[in-house]
């Protein structure tokens, strides 16, 4: 019989890193500065801080590996620090996490990924992480290289100095030496992760390097940092039978009606007299937890399920919002016009659920022949491979575009120069693999996808219906000044009439067609005071002072006037 | 110099269309909306009487009012129409294709005219259709011809006189033309036909290929017959030669081709009752009395013929099918009682997803040459067609 071993964590993890994101030379560059980022922006709004990044990725010599070239990925916040102590455990042990099963929207969960980045520049490059680190009570900054120690997965601290780090107070860097190999556009594109990134963190600044590109810099546009949602209770339809009994084991002799009430939110005595309504045996409700057998736990649950019960709260899961994603939406380019919904929070397979959407249209990016730019995201963070088996495509895919006014191939993405980005936020997002690149397609959840896109999608249909109102009426007086005197023309010619006739039936025929240019007008200005209505609405949401609505407004009136005066040539 | 003309036409097209023109400027003077209307060609305005035999038209009209929409489209039918005439005058004649041409050439030479242009043929040709709807005459009316496609034609006692433009009379007797075919002309009214002999049926096949094979083979010197290829779906030439054999030789027709829905609804239906796209001219250009003498679906049975399940994956095949289920919801034709027959074929493909080609006749005797001519003969004699 073949001797049985216990490998480490470390060492399942350092032969199996193309699970979680390294499973090409491109993918593993992405995925190292997408670990290092998601901890940064996570400490930063744990400590209220505003982030300011400094992001550096840019090739530095060849790689080891046949094909690729040895990348440096630096990332440095201005965030609260790491502890010299905790420096091994943070970039040098798998599973080491603050947020594992915290039922928090943080960007980073298990502990996987920086420790996975440090695993990768090791065996392509031979050392680990190179990091500086300081917090607010350290005088100097310390500085060293960290390694995994894959056979007991442990992290090892080697060349540790103390140094003086610039004027810097507080914060973190790293620095990665890897193999692999940079795309800078396109869906596994750095700057597409950089500008998702921008897009979802209003409160991010960002100055980066990317490849022989210089240095740029985002502002921010939300001086507010995101208030991480407390953990709260759990929503008793996140649970399934068995999660419900073992839940049950922590309250010991607690009676039942109490351990419902105090183990799970949104539970109240009103909703304990529905349970017993919608089958909880009566008897069983000032019984303690301990007692009741397994049959018991079972009817129990299913009458809970079977009762309608408020949303888990809305404090579980959070929002970029509709005012900051508008704001936001303008760091990636010069927008048209755009429309953003956040839809309310809710439950999709058992688990709360927050769905936003933004929709832009650009006018120096993307084209009318193309598809339109889908950035995904979850929990804001930007997932950038494997499109086609995410909920969130299906969702998009599923929607009818034709009727908001777009091009669309059958169930593909619609056509335009349009940046579509969807964001689920969730503290339970249920992903299809480790390397959280695709958000499994449920049901529940891609009929909620959809309804976001499709509140959107109307929205962004008052802007294009008015612009096509537009384009029609230019037409039809475009029509109307080319072909009418050509069709007076051949008419007077076939039928042998002279020129008094002509004079009579090109008088006539102004006068039908421009009967139907006013009906034209008229829809326009029906389609722009529809917009203008939406945009005073939204304007009202996201506090613009009435005097900007007031100048656009004036500009769309000096618009209609110019085509009254058309009409009137 | 007049055109042989295609029918005896009560319409004078130029006066027609002046008195067109004269009610629409009219009416622009009175500052009321000019209008056109053209007979409604599609399958909805499809009326069919199988003692008629043939699809006519029902009273539908498509009706253009001028307004801000509809401006273009009537300007482009004037300016069509003004060169239509002139071709008329002059005696020219010309394909659709060249009639894009011309047009672009007259928007060339006249800026004016630019917002006319045509941005493809088929925006021209949808014009000239609406014309000849629009007067109730055939595009060769208006001198406007097409390509005159399939009807390759063998035989030993067909004689064809052919009045030309000009009176003279050119007679062909198809026995002498070796191994060269005759093809009709889409104008076939100006044919006379007679038999040398008594011609005991004509055939129509399908594939030219194989109407080639079985003439090679000595199929019509062996048979005193007419053996025509059709070469898919009959154009307009073929089809109205096939009414002109029908109307002047009385002799039974046969259609040989696939079983397979295409075949039935596009090839055979076209040939023997016409089409929606054509309502206006299907009298002159069916032939009722074709038969379908196979492949039948007993025929897959009886000679063990090689077939093949439809693939639905495959868009045109697919599409066959629908059509094939639409034909049977909608279209006169297979709906008449007198049809149930073929409609009988169109429901049993449908059911069973196969297709079967008429060259795999060749598989039942491989060592025989001449094995598809015996069967053809044999069906023709037992009467197995419908």
């Amino acid at each position: 019989m073949s001797k049985i071993t216990k490998s480490s964590t470390a060492e399942y993890f350092a032969k199996n890193l193309q699970q979680v994101g390294f499973s090409s030379p491109l993918k593993a560059v992405l995925t190292t500065l997408k670990e290092a980022v998601d901890n940064s922006l996570d400490a930063c709004e744990q400590q209220e801080i505003l982030p300011d990044l400094e992001i550096e990725v840019i090739k530095v010599g060849t790689g080891s590996t046949k094909n690729t070239d040895l990348i440096k990925i630096v990332v440095e916040d201005n965030g609260p620090g790491i502890d010299a102590d905790d420096l091994a455990k943070v970039f040098g042990e798998y599973l080491a996490s603050s947020k594992f099963g915290k039922g928090q929207c943080s960007r980073g969960q298990q502990g996987i990924g920086i420790s996975a980045a440090t695993t990768w520049a090791q065996m392509t490059n031979a050392k680990g992480v190179q990091v500086v680190s300081k917090t607010k009570n350290m005088k100097k900054a310390i500085s060293a290289q960290v390694d995994v120690d894959i056979k007991t997965n442990t992290g090892i601290v080697k060349n540790k100095e103390m140094i003086d780090w610039k004027n810097k107070t507080n914060g973190v860097r790293v620095e990665f030496l890897i193999d692999g190999r940079m795309q800078l556009n396109g869906d596994g594109g750095l700057l597409t992760y950089i500008e998702g990134t921008a897009l979802l963190n209003p409160h991010v600044a960002m100055r980066y390097k990317l490849a022989d590109d210089g240095w740029k810099k985002t502002d921010r546009v939300s001086t507010i940092s995101p208030d991480i949602p407390e953990a709260t209770l759990p929503h008793p339809h996140t649970f399934k039978l068995g999660e419900f009994i073992t839940h049950s084991t922590l309250y010991g002799k607690t009676a039942l009606s109490k351990f419902l009430k105090t183990g799970f939110s949104r539970i109240s005595d009103q909703s304990i007299k529905d349970f017993v309504k919608a089958g909880m045996p009566k008897n069983l409700v000032e019984k303690p937890v301990s007692a009741l057998s397994d049959e018991e736990f079972k009817k129990v649950f299913q009458a809970i399920q079977a009762t309608e019960l408020m949303a888990p709260s809305t404090r579980s899961v959070l929002t970029v919002g509709e005012d900051s994603l508008s704001k936001s939406i303008n760091r990636l380019g010069k927008v048209d016009f755009f429309s953003v919904m956040t839809r309310k929070p809710t439950i999709c397979d058992f688990k709360p659920v927050v769905v936003e959407v933004a929709l832009a249209r650009f006018i120096d990016r993307g084209d009318e022949q193309s598809p339109v730019q889908l950035l995904r995201f979850a929990n804001r963070v930007p997932l950038q491979f494997d499109k086609s088996g995410c909920a969130i495509t299906w969702a998009i895919e599923s929607v009818n575009w034709k009727s908001y006014g777009l091009g669309q191939p059958k169930e593909s993405l619609p056509f335009g120069p349009y940046v579509f980005a969807v964001s689920v936020v969730s503290p339970f997002i249920k992903f299809k693999n480790a390397s959280k690149e695709t958000i499994d397609a449920s049901e529940e959840l891609v009929e909620e996808i959809r309804r976001a896109l499709m509140q959107a999608g109307q929205k962004l249909s008052r802007h294009i219906k008015s612009e096509m109102k537009e384009a029609d009426l230019e037409r039809k007086l475009a029509h109307i000044e080319q072909f009418g005197p050509i069709l007076v023309e051949k008419l007077v010619l076939l039928a042998g009439a002279n020129d008094t006739r002509k004079k009579k039936a090109e008088e006539g025929l102004r006068k039908i067609l421009g009967r139907d240019s006013e009906e034209a007008i008229s829809q326009l200005e029906e389609a722009q005071s529809k917009l203008a209505a939406q945009n005073k609405k939204e304007a009202k949401k996201s506090g613009v002072p009435d005097e900007d609505i007031v100048a656009s407004e004036n500009e769309k009136a000096a618009k209609s006037k110019k085509t009254d005066k058309k009409k009137k040539k | 110099m007049a055109l042989i003309k295609v029918r005896e036409l009560r319409l004078d097209i130029p006066k027609e269309a002046r008195n067109l023109a004269e009610r629409m400027l009219k009416d622009l003077e009175n500052s009321k909306r000019p209008y056109l209307e053209a007979v409604k060609t599609s399958l909805d305005n499809s009326e069919y009487n199988s003692k008629v035999g043939y699809l006519t038209p029902g009273d539908k009209v498509v009706r253009t009012e001028l307004n801000v929409s509809s401006v273009q489209k009537l300007a482009r039918v004037v300016f069509m129409l003004e060169i239509l005439l002139r071709n008329l005058d002059i005696g020219a004649v010309n394909t659709k294709r060249e009639l894009y041409y011309i047009c672009k050439g007259l928007i060339k030479g006249n800026t004016r005219y630019k917002p006319l242009d045509f941005d493809g043929q088929d925006e021209s040709d949808s014009i000239i259709d609406f014309i000849g709807d629009m007067l109730e005459v055939y595009r060769e009316e208006l001198n406007c011809f097409a390509n005159d496609r399939g009807g390759q034609t063998y035989s030993q006692q067909l004689l064809v006189t052919e009045t030309l433009a000009d009176g003279e009379k050119a007679n062909i007797d198809l026995s002498t033309l070796g191994t060269s075919p005759f093809q009709p002309k889409n104008k076939p009214q100006s044919l006379k036909l007679k038999a040398k002999k008594k011609i005991d049926f004509c055939l129509v096949v399908e594939s030219e290929g194989t109407a080639g094979t079985l003439q090679a083979m000595g199929f019509t010197k062996r048979n005193n017959c007419i053996l025509m290829g059709a070469q898919g779906v009959p154009s307009n030439g073929v089809r109205g030669w096939c009414k002109l054999i029908e109307n002047q030789l009385d002799v039974p027709m046969y259609f040989f081709g696939d079983l397979d829905a295409y075949t039935m609804q596009n090839i055979f239906r076209t040939l023997k009752a016409g089409s929606a796209a054509s309502l206006i001219r299907n009298g002159d250009f069916s032939a009722p009395n074709v038969r379908f003498l196979g492949v039948l679906p007993t025929d897959i049975k009886k000679y063990d013929l090689p077939h093949y399940q439809v693939k639905e994956s495959d868009p045109q095949e697919a599409r066959a099918l629908k059509k094939a289920k639409d034909a049977l919801e909608n279209d006169p034709f297979f709906k008449d009682k007198k049809n149930k027959n073929l409609s009988d074929v169109l429901r049993w493909l449908i059911k069973e997803k196969i297709r079967c080609e008429q060259q795999s006749y060749f598989s039942v005797d491989p060592n025989d040459p001449i094995k598809t001519e015996k069967i053809i003969l044999e069906k023709i004699r037992k009467g197995d067609y419908l």
